[in-house]
Formats: C-alpha cells, structure tokens, sequence
C-alpha cells in the first residue's frame, strides 16, 4: 500500500498524446506561391526532419509524466512547459516560413495547417486545467499569457513576413483598424442601449403579472427572428424614415447601415437583459426584503440599498452574455453594410480566402473572450462580502 | 406597553385574525403559540404594520399605530425573524449599525453603541466585526440579528420565531442569553413561537391562538395548570403538561430543611428544576435527593412525594 500515492491526473496525459498525434499525422503548415493558387501541405518532419520532429515530442511526453505522478510542485513544472510551448509554437512557425518560403517570391505565403489550430486549442486546455488543479488566481491565469503574447508579437514583428493572415492584414490595415472600431463601437452601443431599455423595462414589468407575460412574449418572439430576417424586415421603415424625417437622415437614418444594425442588435440584446435583471432582482432572498422594511427602511432606501446591489452580480451576468452575443451577432451586420469585421467575413467567403474568413474572425474571438473575462471577472468581484 | 383592541385582519375573504384583544405591558414578554396557520406572525406584524390590520385598533403606549409614521414606527420596534434577515453584502457591525444610520445617529455614537451590542451578546469585536453573514455559524448569525434589532435601544421587540433554525443546543444557549438579556433590560417583548418548551420557558405570558381567535392567555404556570379546553391540553403536551410544569418549578422552592435522618447520596442543585430533580430519582433508582448549593454544601432535601406535591403521610 502506497499511502502518499496522489492520483494520475488522466486529463494531461490524454491532451499531449492527442497533440503528439496531431503533430506528427496532421498538416503543420502550407505554402502557396500565391494569393489564388492553393498551397501545398507540410507535416512537421517535412520541415525539419525526423530528428526534430521527434525530438519536439519531448516537452509533451515530459509534461504527460508530470502530470502521471502530480505534486505542486510537478505541476508546477509542468504548467511551465505548457507556457514554453505555447511560446515556441510562433518560433516554430517562423523556422517554417524561412525553410519553406522562397525569399525571391513575394506574394509566396505562408497558411496554419489544422496541426496547429489543434496544438494550439490541446496546450490552452491544458493551461486551464493546470490553472485549475493548482488553485491559481483568475489574474495569474491571465499573467501567464503575457510571455506567451510576448512571443508571438516578437515573431510576428520579426519572422514571420510570409504568414498569410499578416499579408492580408498588411492589405487592409487600414480597413482593420476602422473594421475594429465599428465592431466595437456598435456592440457597445447596443449593450449600452439594451441596458438601459432592459433595466427601465424589467422595473416598469416587476409590479404587474400581466405586463410581465405580454413583454416576455414579445421578447421571445424577437429573438426567435432569424437575424437576416430582422435586417431584412427593418429595412423598408427604415428607408422610409430616412427619407421622411429629416433630423434622421442627418444622422444618417438608411434602409441599410449602422441604423437597422443597431436596431436589431438592441432587439436582441433585450431578451436576456431583460430577464437577468427581472430574475436578478426577483431573486433576492424575500427574508432579507422583509427584515429591511422591518427595520424602517424606506421603499427606496430598500431598493437602492438593499436590493439593487444584492441584484447586481447577475444583471452584470446580463451583460456579459448579451455582450458575448453581441459581439458575434455584429458579424453578421456587415451584410447590410454597417461596417465591422464581418466585412472581412464575408469578403474571403465571396473570394475562398480562407485567411481573410481568419482575419475577420480572430478579433472577434478575441473581442468575445476579453469581455466576457472581464465581465465575468467584475461580477464574481461584486459578489456581496465575496459570498456564494 | 402594546395594546389589540378587537383586531382583525382579512385577506380577501380569508379571516386571518378574528376580533382578538391583547394587552402586553411594558417588561412583559409575551408568547403567541399555537399551531401554523392560526394567525400568531400575522398579529405580530400587524403591530409593526409590515400588515396593516382591517379593524380594530392598536396602540402603542396609548398612540394609535396609524398614527405613527410607518417607517418611524418600525425604527423604535426591534424586529428579529427566523431566517435573520441580515444583509448579506454588509459585514456584521455595518448590519448592526443599520438602524441607528437610518435615524441619523452621528458616526462615533453608533461606533460605541455597535461595540457595546457586540460584547453584550458575546461576538468580540476584533473578530466579528468584518466579517460577513455568510461566514457565521446559525447561532452566530441569529446573535447579530437580536442586536441589530436592539441597536437603537427601542422599548419594544417583536421576535418570529428567532431561535426556530438552530439545533437544539445552539437553541438553549441562546433562550438562556435572552432571559438574561431581558432581566438586564425588561423590553416589551412579543414573541412568536410554535415550540411549546421555548415559550413556557421564556414567557412571563403565554397567548395561545387557534384559527385566528386567543384561546386562552395567563401565566405558563396558570395554563399547564388549568387548560381552558382540549387544544389548549393537548397544544401544552397533553399528559407531558407534568413534565412541562415540574421545568418551570425550582427544586428550592419545594426542598424541606435538612432532617436528622442519612444524607442521601444522590444530589441536585438548589436552582435545578423538578424535571431535573426527578431525571435524577429516576437515574440514581432513589426517592430522596440531598440538595446542595453553588459550594456543594447540603442545604436541604427533597422527596419523591414532596416532589410531586402530595400531601405528607399524617
């Protein structure tokens, strides 16, 4: 009997062995001469032969041994080659782009084979379930990218010229940068919108069953409209106004653009608003609302005081998850020309650019990921005495 | 002192108090019992008006209820309820702190009268202070909500079943600390109760309500003695009435002198119950107990028919 004995952690051990395959049986990276023509594949002993093939198995193989006989300080290690991984996989795809692509052709590029998307996806896993088995704060999750970041700035700064996605956005930087601000500029002034309807809604609906019943319905059958619809449906009233009132058309009121794309954003938004904050401020437990109005406190001095700030941390759940959907609803805006990065979307569907679909696509993850981080982050800090 | 003339209070067609007086008199503390349902909680929140009663009148030392500003009214009744009520997002001083805020009270004044609740209910300052509602044990949490209700000193305290939640030895020390608490401070209290052993225990007058009407209110002693009807009986623990009412009788009051005859070996404090006495017959397999003092020097005796109160052999 072994007593100290801790139990394989099962979960890292299987993430290295699905990234060895990965690495070894799928497409590392392609190049292609140029823009049209599609690239040739490459596996990673393609590139830099067996030996190194190999011999970049060896971090995953130690991390899985690690992780077979865990302690803190096992894990620990392990956490660090997760990050050092992390680090080399711009370096690796910098050793790639100089091996492979022909300096003399510049329109030669450089495409992410799936091998990568999956290493990438397998060794963020693997960083979250380190950051959770050894109990590491949400902000030390986020310190540990910062090298990680760090690499992939230098490589993209220095190497890695050749790599598709960067010739696309060379492009368009221009266009990038006013893409991100629209996106960014629309989703928040959706969010910001749907919160203060969605709040001042919830309130008026709060005292009346009835009214509840009707605006839930109507809130519901909103959001069942597939969201082309919807675009497509506010676009005569829209046009019509544009053209009608004329403080509208100064603020530059159309059937297409920013107008209907907020519009429907903001219809979209509302449901979940709505209902967080209706069920946040539903919800708080009625004992503590008797024992304040026992107390003498005011109807206002209860609601401000009391029930408010108990129902805050889920209307900032609201929030987060309208502005999650936001951000991607947004994408789709880019159809009727309300700007965004869904321009870049749907631009490489039209041309089969599969790095300018990536281009569009990326920031919006990322958008997507740093909000509700953030949010998610605020509303567990508002949690009443860090309770519950 | 709170007075019920004729007070009645309907939801909808629903009678939920019918028509009952009550007269509570300042120091007394007065226990509502009875079964659920029977309207006990309703009359007292009539009395704060957190339910405004249809008929009938209330008064408070004289005044009308309506009378009052509502929200003055419930700032001089302390107000404790079962699940405690306390402010989940506010640290335990800043809760006990609340009524005396809401009157204004100057920040260093309610500082000291903060302070001054903490050490009398036993919660040390230096550790209690900051924390949170969810962070204390039941009894804990029930302790900060009889000193937030006393926070500003109000004369009259209203009590929903304040000690239902806790098990039952958190429950005892905790009816113990209010009888001592009482004896200090002799507030107008109403208490609201389904546990018999509690409200005998701590009532200096028992109120017992059936479908919204009072049965029947007297001294604990008076009722176990002389239940005016079956429920009332049957409501006191109907053949364990004998038991209830030797836990309200002291073995002093029944001892006789030491006699010439053996000193008995088994003992009994002077200030335990007859209940107690009697679990110690019982126990020791003897009819007569020796009863001693805090130095556990004899100071008397007592006999099993002495105990139970039957009349000497002639």
């Amino acid at each position: 009997m072994r007593r100290d004995a801790p139990r394989p952690n099962r979960v890292l051990p299987l993430l290295m062995l699905v990234a060895l395959a990965a690495w070894l049986g799928l497409v590392a990276v392609s190049v292609a001469p140029n823009r049209i023509v599609p690239g040739t594949g490459f596996r990673a002993h393609e590139v830099v032969g067996w030996a190194g093939a190999l011999g970049a198995c060896l971090p995953p193989l130690a991390v899985a041994v690690l992780a077979w006989h865990p302690s803190p300080a096992r894990l620990r290690h392990a956490l660090v080659l997760i990050v050092l991984l992390l680090m080399a996989l711009p370096a690796w795809l910098g050793l790639a782009a100089t091996r492979l692509v022909d300096p003399e052709l510049p329109q030669a590029r450089l495409g992410l084979g799936s091998a990568f998307w999956v290493l990438l996806f397998l060794l963020l896993l693997a960083l979250i379930e380190l950051r959770s088995r050894l109990a590491l704060s949400r902000l030390v999750g986020w310190v540990l990218l910062v090298p990680v970041l760090l690499a992939w700035w230098l490589a993209l700064a220095s190497w890695l010229e050749p790599l598709a996605l960067l010739q696309e956005y060379r492009a368009r930087s221009d266009q990038f940068a006013t893409a991100v601000w629209h996106h960014l500029a629309l989703v928040g002034a959706a969010v910001g919108a749907s919160l203060v309807i969605g709040v001042a809604l919830a309130l008026l609906m709060r005292p009346h069953a009835g009214l509840q019943r009707a605006g839930f319905g109507v809130l519901n059958f909103l959001q069942t409209i597939p969201s082309l619809a919807l675009f497509g449906l506010l676009l005569a009233p829209l046009a019509w106004l544009g053209a009608n009132v004329e403080w509208l058309a100064a603020l530059g009121v159309r059937g297409i653009g920013w107008a209907p794309a907020l519009l429907a954003l903001i219809g979209y938004s509302l449901l979940p608003m709505v209902r967080n904050t209706f069920v946040a401020l539903e919800g708080v437990d009625p004992a503590v609302i008797e024992s304040a109005r026992g107390m003498g406190m005011s109807r206002r001095q209860v609601f401000l005081q009391v029930r408010l700030p108990l129902a805050l941390p889920v209307i900032l759940e609201g929030v987060r998850i309208t502005t999650v959907q936001a951000i991607g609803l947004t994408a789709v805006a880019a159809l009727i020309g309300a700007g965004g990065l869904g321009g870049f979307i749907f631009q490489g569907l039209g041309q089969a650019a599969m790095d300018l679909v990536l281009l569009g696509a990326l920031p919006i993850l990322v958008m997507a990921l740093v909000a509700d981080a953030l949010l998610g982050a605020l509303s567990e800090r508002l949690h009443p005495g860090g309770a519950r | 002192m709170i007075e019920l003339f004729d007070v009645t209070k309907r939801f909808g067609s629903e009678t939920a108090v019918d028509g009952i007086s009550l007269r509570v008199e300042r120091g007394e503390l007065c226990a509502l019992v009875g079964t659920s349902g029977c309207g006990k909680s309703t009359t007292l929140r009539m009395i704060n008006r957190l339910i405004e009663h249809s008929a009938g009148e209330i008064h408070l030392d004289g005044q009308p209820v309506r009378n009052f500003d509502e929200q003055a009214l419930r700032r001089r009744i302390g107000y404790v309820i079962q699940s405690t009520g306390l402010f989940p997002h506010w640290p335990v001083a800043r809760n006990i702190g609340l009524v005396p805020r809401l009157l204004k009270w100057p920040r260093a004044r309610i500082q000291m009268r903060v302070e001054e609740l903490m050490s009398l209910l036993g919660l040390p300052m230096a550790s209690f202070a900051d924390k949170y509602p969810h962070q204390l044990s039941g009894g804990q949490a029930q302790r900060v909500g009889v000193a937030r209700a006393l926070a500003a000193d109000p004369d009259i305290l209203l009590m929903d079943e304040p000690f239902g939640a806790l098990d039952p030895i958190t429950r005892d020390t905790l009816q113990e600390e209010l009888r001592d608490l009482q004896s200090r401070l002799h507030k107008t209290i109403v208490f609201v109760t389904h546990d018999m052993d509690e409200a005998l225990r701590l009532a200096d007058r028992l109120v017992v309500m059936d479908a919204g009407r009072i049965v029947q209110q007297g001294a604990p002693l008076d009722l176990l003695r002389d239940p005016a009807d079956d429920f009332v009986a049957s409501l006191l623990g109907g053949d364990d009435r004998g038991f209830k009412e030797a836990a309200l009788t002291r073995v002093e009051e029944r001892m006789l002198p030491l006699s010439p005859r053996l000193i008995a070996r088994a003992r009994v404090h002077r200030e335990a119950t007859l209940r107690q006495a009697l679990a110690v017959m019982f126990r020791e397999h003897a009819d007569r107990l020796t009863v001693i003092d805090d130095e556990d020097m004899p100071v008397g005796e007592l006999s099993l028919r002495r105990l139970v109160g039957a009349r000497p052999h002639e």
